[in-house]
């Protein structure tokens, strides 16, 4: 029996490794042939072109702008209803605002981007100017998207906190307010924290809804009203009619992807050890 | 507290069905700002478009695809219309078989984009679909050619999306045997790819490899000899015409589409070609 366990863990593993393996064997050698520099700090995306240029600066930036966006409007709405749901919230109204939280995480994003370009995208066109395929849509739209993972993650972590630290505040004359944001928040830092990490890692690695809603120019950003490509969407865009250097340059951004997560993953549970001790 | 809450959530539902209310745009505003709709790299329909437009510049063996870098660029013709039929402000183009109601194809030069256009060549954003030939071809080759221009394989072609060319040949199956190669440009191989299945289920012994690459490979692989059939998705240039000979199997049209509320009914091709280049950027330009 013991040896069916073992398989079952050995499986997961196993597809780790075989990604990893995947990903670094068929992207590097793009990599290497496009040349490191070119590739990673290129400002040109211009595939089909002869001589082609397989830049992704702008591709880095745009997810790095898209997801600093999301954690923007993500980590201040979720933060808030975390500790609202933690300290403030009546049972009655708990019971039903939880499950609601919950059912924002199981939407599918596609739906999400749906939602995006049937509501949203015309919203700021209408309201704000430029196509309305712009990093703010995306920003807007993925910052709802990573609500639940922080508001689930900061909601526990500010939980786990022992009741004494909150009673102490208290009984040295604070409100209730002030106990709530002066004793225990800092003491549940590192855990709302690791929530953040973990919105970081969906913003950067959604690719469905973002399609649907930035724009995706390869080029250099030009404002938040102006449209972006984010790295996953490089990759889906294109993926379907890429032949030779051009595909494995798509691997190739894949890797760059997988590195920015693996990093991501890291810091996650470097945060998750230091809340432990 | 409990008390603000059951105030601001209805308040709060209020402003979400009124964003959504809002989104019923005015009457079409000329001075907006015009969002280029683009396909992804690589796609034929981008590669068809850029060449026939002249956006696409050859010099010296260098191509350039001068596209607009603010173009939205989306993935799949179905993705263009919804994204078009959204946007008032909106411009794309997509393949003329796939073009329905929920946007509008305009006139380039003066010229509605229909069948009857693409066919006789009047229609300037069309190409053709060739398949060229040695003097001598091989009688199994021939009988597929047979096959490719009569009702039957015309049929396949206009299934496809694509404009058939001509009416009236019939095909019987002589019930050959034996492997055609054929091979050239990546746009036609996909209608090559369906002429082949129904060729195949009327000639069950007979084997078509189709190798795909482009329009210049395969013209001078049919030259060689190293295929039988040869695919171009554009006219043979003359120093092709001397050892081949060309049939037009199809012709593909490009429709250039707006949003159904844009007054615009005909575009120029210059500019079109200004306006996917990024020079005209406000409808004013476009729209008298």
């Amino acid at each position: 029996m013991e040896g069916v366990f073992l398989i079952a863990a050995l499986t997961s593993i196993l597809s780790v490794f075989l990604i990893c393996l995947f990903l670094f064997v068929n992207g590097i050698p793009g990599m290497a042939k496009i040349g490191v520099f070119n590739f990673l700090l290129g400002t040109e995306w211009a595939p089909t072109d002869s001589p082609a240029s397989f830049g992704i600066f702008p591709m880095i930036l745009g997810s790095l702008y898209v997801t600093a966006g999301a954690i923007i409007i993500g980590v201040s709405i979720g933060l808030f209803t975390a500790i609202f749901l933690a300290k403030f919230c009546p049972e009655r109204i708990h019971r039903v605002l939880k499950p609601a939280v919950d059912i924002l995480a199981g939407i599918p994003s596609v739906v999400y981007g749906f939602f995006g370009i049937v509501v949203m995208v015309p919203f700021v066109r209408n309201y704000f100017g430029g196509s309305g395929s712009s990093i703010l849509t995306a920003s807007v739209l993925l910052g709802i998207m990573i609500l639940p993972t922080i508001i689930g993650v900061a909601e526990s972590a500010i939980r786990a906190v022992p009741e004494s630290y909150y009673e102490g505040a208290l009984a040295l004359g604070a409100t209730h307010e002030r106990g709530v944001f002066f004793a225990v928040l800092p003491a549940a830092t590192s855990g709302i924290m690791a929530g953040v990490v973990l919105g970081i890692g969906r913003a950067i690695g959604e690719t469905m809804a973002v399609i649907l809603v930035a724009g995706n120019q390869a080029r250099m950003p030009t404002g938040v009203l102006g449209g972006i490509r984010t790295l996953t969407a490089n990759i889906v865009l294109e993926m379907g009619y890429a032949a030779d250097l051009h595909r494995e340059a798509l691997i190739a951004t894949g890797v760059v992807l997988f590195v920015f997560i693996l990093m991501i993953n890291l810091l996650f549970s470097l945060l998750k050890r230091r809340q432990a001790r | 507290m409990t008390k603000n809450i059951l105030i601001a959530f209805p308040v709060a539902c209020a402003i979400m069905i009124g964003m959504i209310g809002c989104n019923e745009p005015l009457a079409f505003d000329k001075k907006r700002e015009i969002s280029v709709v683009t396909r992804e790299a690589g796609s034929g329909t981008r590669g068809a478009f850029v060449e026939l437009t002249g956006i696409l510049v050859k010099v010296d063996g260098k191509k350039k695809d001068n596209t607009t870098k603010e173009a939205l660029t989306i993935d799949g013709t179905q993705a263009v219309m919804s994204n078009v039929s959204g946007n008032e402000y909106a411009i794309g183009y997509i393949s003329l078989g796939s073009l329905n109601a929920s946007v509008k194809a305009i006139s380039v030069n003066g010229v509605t984009p229909s069948a009857t256009t693409v066919k006789d060549a009047t229609y300037p954003i069309a190409r053709p679909f060739n398949i060229a030939v040695k003097d001598s071809v091989s009688p199994l080759a021939q009988d597929f050619i047979n096959f490719i221009l009569s009702d039957a394989g015309q049929k396949v072609v206009e299934e496809n999306g694509y404009v058939s060319v001509v009416q009236g040949n019939t095909y019987e199956p002589t019930k050959l045997s034996g492997k055609i190669v054929i091979a050239g440009s990546s746009s036609v191989s996909p209608v090559m790819e369906k002429l082949k299945e129904a060729y195949l289920a009327l000639n069950p012994n007979v084997e078509i490899e189709i190798q795909t690459n482009d329009s210049s490979a395969g013209m001078v692989a049919a030259k060689e000899g190293t295929c039988d059939i040869g695919m171009a998705s554009r006219e043979l240039k003359e120093s092709e015409a001397t050892d081949l000979h060309a049939i037009v199997i199809a012709r593909d049209g490009i429709a250039i589409i707006v949003n159904n509320k844009n007054p615009l009914k005909n575009i120029t091709m210059t500019t079109l070609r200004e306006v996917y280049m990024g020079a005209i950027r406000s409808w004013e330009a476009v729209v008298e």
